[in-house]
């Protein structure tokens, strides 16, 4: 089983751990796949005008750079650690209400996609790209600072058709709707901080390539989530 | 004003002995020695067996490991010893293992329960495993340079040296807990393990690296003589010269990667570590607060109240620790920022404050478990009778302060 993160942050948005430490604290730990899917905020509304301005987001400008340093580092964990690095990003669309927010990841994207765009738009473009779609903590978290994102959840008659997974477990949070509604699932950290390498994680029962992580993710056999502690 | 006179005399003393710590590691790295070390070229490369004990995730696990598997030498082997296949140890070794096919590489698990010391417990397997005649016990935190084994080996040329450890340098520190880990390691701990080393003749076996015979941890009584010593290198190290033979420290400083350890690791590792001594040491536990000039100039604030003398005599003693740990951590080249030195102080008083816990206190938790230490850091069960109510408040704080 590989040992998985989808879910981590760097400073390119608002991680605290910079990517070549990230990658290095994941690979010595002995991870086998981890994805870097740092935010890109919606630029409509002041929560996105603030990310934006204090560099929180990646955006158009820095999404090349992203991409380029993401690639570097990926053969580095490559060749020393034998870990996978995915290109990725979290679609951030946040607003004063839990209802309105919603955070999705579009792992293995290769173009940028901005987050102002509507759900339906982002959504087709990702499968365009053949980025993984997943859902972010979709339901009411423990983190009182943290405004839930609720949206996609209560949208989920509408949208589930074009979400791949749901994230299930998020750091140390467990959503039980996800496993009611049977809907396909994987774990991950949220990564900000290092003491973050401590919490929920995916084990996949594939090869350790892109595609096919995308498509055990998507077919969704030979999945388990573990709560990584040490 | 006697008071006066004998606090400021203690400083005074800590400072002098402090000096003489800086020399002494001063004069065990000086470029001549090493350099006379490196030119004597060891007569013989005796096959090696280095035993890794595993448990749990240590800092750049991955990076330690894996120094140990591209040594510059004829004939070793590398032994991952570990109790359970769960233990997130185990995935690492694993792709230590993969990464270097055509070494030898075991990886061994197994329960095993001879005794309280969970690390003499991992190596009891590893043990029975290793091939060859010579064995080097090596913890899981520490990273070495491809000529790590050539060094420490020369030594073993002499067949009256029975044991050869290491001086060892704290590198990495990214938190204010492995900050304070490795200010210690290369003040304190390197300074008092050279002073001992050099004016006293008593070398201090650090079980971070132990290269030994078989045969002559076998004339000991084996590693069933210390399975239930939590202090087991200095035992080993005192049983060997027990033997009439030799304990060598080699000047290879090893290098000892802390790099996320929060605060309350860092207390928890020195309340242990001053238990042991105290256990060990016995009335000259109580020397070791007199070398701490740091915390005998703030008791001496405490004493004569925020007067400009005991402050600028606070100052003074300060300036001198960090100016001194700040030309150490040149001298063992470590990677830290000039004004992270001005933590030291902070992490003295720290210290300092630690030093009074063994005396309250008899019981370690070590690696998850919970033991009474007795005379000579003889373990054993920690007795939860009569003093559940303590362990209750105690977790019932500590639930409360859960992050």
């Amino acid at each position: 089983m590989l040992l998985c993160d989808l879910h981590i942050h760097t400073t390119y948005s608002d991680g605290s751990v910079k990517l070549r430490r990230t990658v290095d604290i994941f690979g010595q730990a002995g991870f086998d796949v981890i994805a870097i899917t740092d935010h890109v905020v919606n630029g409509d509304n002041p929560f996105g005008k603030l990310a934006n301005r204090f560099k929180f987001s990646v955006t158009e400008a820095s999404f090349e750079a992203y991409m380029s340093h993401i690639k570097e580092e990926a053969e580095r964990a490559w060749d020393r650690y034998g870990l996978l690095v995915i290109p990725g990003v979290e679609i951030t669309k946040n607003s004063f209400s839990s209802d309105k927010s919603a955070h999705f990841l579009l792992i293995d994207i290769k173009e940028f996609i901005p987050a102002s765009w509507g759900y339906e738009k982002i959504f087709l473009e990702a499968k365009k790209q053949d980025a993984l779609i997943v859902a972010c903590h979709p339901h009411r978290t423990s983190d009182k600072s943290f405004i839930d994102t609720l949206f996609l959840w209560n949208n989920r008659d509408k949208y589930a058709r074009y979400i791949d997974a749901w994230e299930i477990a998020n750091r140390d949070d467990v959503f039980n709707v996800i496993s009611l509604k049977k809907y396909p699932y994987i774990a991950g950290s949220d990564f900000h901080r290092v003491r973050h390498l401590y919490s929920w994680k995916s084990l996949l029962n594939c090869k350790k390539d892109a595609e096919s992580i995308k498509q055990c993710i998507r077919s969704n056999w030979g999945v388990a989530i573990t709560l990584f502690r040490n | 004003m006697v008071l006066f006179w004998i606090f400021g005399a203690m400083t005074l003393w800590g400072l002098v002995i402090y000096i003489l710590q800086i020399v002494a590691v001063r004069s065990a790295l000086s470029p001549t020695r090493n350099r006379e070390a490196h030119m004597i070229l060891s007569q013989s490369y005796p096959p090696i067996s280095v035993i890794k004990p595993l448990k749990g995730l240590e800092d750049n696990l991955f990076g330690n490991l894996e120094s140990f598997c591209v040594q510059d030498y004829p004939e070793y082997e590398v032994i991952f010893s570990l109790q359970d296949e769960n233990d997130p140890a185990y995935k690492v070794a694993r792709k230590v293992k993969e990464k270097f096919p055509d070494k030898p590489i075991s990886i061994v698990v197994e329960r095993c329960h001879h005794g309280f010391n969970p690390k003499v417990n991992n190596l009891f397997l590893a043990y029975r495993h290793s091939k060859y005649p010579t064995i080097l016990i090596s913890d899981s935190n520490v990273m070495v340079d491809p000529y790590y084994l050539r060094t420490i080996v020369k030594p073993m040329d002499n067949p009256e040296v029975g044991l050869v450890c290491n001086l060892i340098k704290g590198i990495g520190g990214k938190t204010i807990g492995s900050i304070f880990e490795n200010l210690h390691l290369n003040s304190f701990i390197l300074g008092n393990i050279c002073f001992l080393d050099k004016y006293l003749r008593i070398p201090c076996v650090v079980g971070k690296s132990m290269l030994m015979r078989k045969s002559d941890l076998e004339a000991i009584g084996g590693l069933g003589s210390v399975k239930d010593i939590l202090a087991e290198d200095h035992f080993i190290g005192e049983k060997i010269r027990g033997q009439k033979q030799r304990v060598v420290i080699s000047n290879y400083l090893i290098n000892n990667v802390n790099e996320y350890w929060n605060l309350k690791k860092f207390i928890n590792r020195h309340v242990r570590w001053g238990k042991m001594r105290w256990k060990i040491g016995g009335m000259k536990y109580f020397l070791e607060l007199t070398i701490n000039p740091v915390f005998t100039a703030f008791l001496f604030l405490l004493l004569f109240g925020p007067t400009e003398k005991s402050l600028s005599f606070l100052a003074l003693v300060s300036m001198i620790k960090i100016t001194g740990d700040f030309y150490l951590g040149r001298n063992l080249s470590t990677p830290m920022h000039p004004l992270l030195y001005l933590l030291s102080p902070i992490k003295d008083l720290l210290i300092g404050l630690l030093w009074f816990a063994p005396l309250a206190d008899d019981t370690v938790i070590w690696r998850g478990n919970r033991y009474r230490m007795g005379k000579d850091t003889r373990l054993s069960l920690c007795p939860e009778r009569g003093r559940e109510w303590k362990y209750r408040i105690v977790e019932g704080i500590k639930a409360k302060l859960a992050w």
